[in-house]
């Protein structure tokens, strides 16, 4: 039986702008439409960001509300398993970072496993206290966290809260490879990721992406290496060397391509909420 | 939460010529990372970030 490959999309992100790609998807219609798109071409999951009036990242609990409420209305046939992010917005303090997983409940949402500078310019602070209550309100909401780790260190700050108690097996991380101030790319480094990992939280499941030029190597090596995959704008704005990506669903079609060329078939919801342990 | 790839920005000190270089490449290029292409000298640094609107004016240097 040929393995199951669950493809994440990450359609809009807290930064890509209109002027970087006039295709990134801003608006909670824009964004609903555009998770639809990536959900008929093969996407088991959508991680959702937001964004204000002016483009930038906002954790904005309404905005949230309106586009997961747009999907679920407008297309009522898309079961697509919704991912929410708690970092949206670096300047959002805790509360408001988790306001909208107490309120909409999502199957899933992001948890990322340590403070790093950011983009050479700033903080990202994911201090002991926010992980700790992130942690233990996604167990009491039944959340699936989605271990963001941009480097070892992440995994290894996750085993500990793991024995803690704040985490809770198996854990499903998303390898963040090739951003500004975390691990580099390559298959190399993925693979160093992937053994600590299973040295630290045997019996996790884990997907990963590159930024750059190092997104299709890790595609292909996630596949070989037995991962799962995340693709979108919210990664990367160019489809290809001087090529503007058409749309979010553009990444996934390649990536179902790359999947089934590889020999393994594309997870749908259902097939991924199993894998993943939710519900 | 993440935000593509993030570039250094360079000119030549020789030439002139503008040129840039995605961080994510730092371990292809090693030593080099950040040498004109042409006259292979170390550039003078301009800015720095990801993708930038003016991105067309430079010239974005490949590894092998």
């Amino acid at each position: 039986m040929a393995k199951k490959t669950i493809i994440t999309a990450a359609v809009t992100g807290a930064w890509p702008k209109k002027e970087n790609n006039p295709n990134v998807p801003i608006t909670p219609s824009e964004i609903a439409d555009d998770v639809y798109a990536c959900w008929k071409a093969g996407a088991a999951i959508a991680h959702l960001h937001m964004r204000d009036s002016d483009g930038n990242g906002t954790m904005s609990t309404e905005k949230f509300q309106e586009t997961t409420a747009l999907i679920k209305d407008r297309y009522p046939d898309c079961d697509i398993i919704i991912n929410l992010t708690t970092s949206g917005d670096i300047h959002a303090d805790d509360d408001l970072r988790l306001a909208h997983i107490e309120k909409l409940k999502p199957e899933m949402a992001s948890y990322d496993c340590g403070s790093m500078n950011w983009l050479h310019s700033g903080l990202f602070i994911n201090s002991p206290a926010f992980l700790e209550r992130c942690g233990n309100l996604f167990q009491k909401l039944h959340v699936k966290p989605e271990i963001e780790a941009f480097d070892p260190g992440m995994i290894a700050n996750a085993a500990y809260y793991l024995k803690k108690g704040v985490l809770k097996a198996p854990l499903h991380f998303q390898f963040c490879m090739g951003c500004a101030n975390g691990i580099t790319g390559s298959v190399k480094t993925l693979l160093f990721m992937k053994e600590t990992m299973e040295q630290l939280c045997p019996g996790s499941t884990w997907s990963c992406f590159g930024v750059g030029h190092s997104s299709m190597e890790i595609l292909y090596a996630a596949l070989a290496l037995g991962g799962h995959i995340r693709v979108g704008m919210e990664d990367n704005v160019m489809y290809a060397k001087g090529t503007l990506a058409d749309s979010n669903a553009q990444f996934v079609k390649r990536a179902v391509r790359v999947i089934e060329e590889y020999g393994n078939e594309t997870a749908t919801p259902d097939e991924a909420r199993q894998i993943l342990s939710l519900a | 939460m993440t935000w593509g790839a993030f570039y250094l920005y360079y000119h030549c000190p020789k030439c002139g010529l503008k040129y840039e270089y995605a961080l994510d490449l730092l371990t292809e290029f090693g030593d080099t990372f950040g040498f004109c292409p042409k006259c292979s000298v170390m550039g003078i640094y301009e800015k720095e970030g990801p993708r930038q609107i003016d991105d067309a004016m430079y010239l974005e240097v490949e590894a092998d």
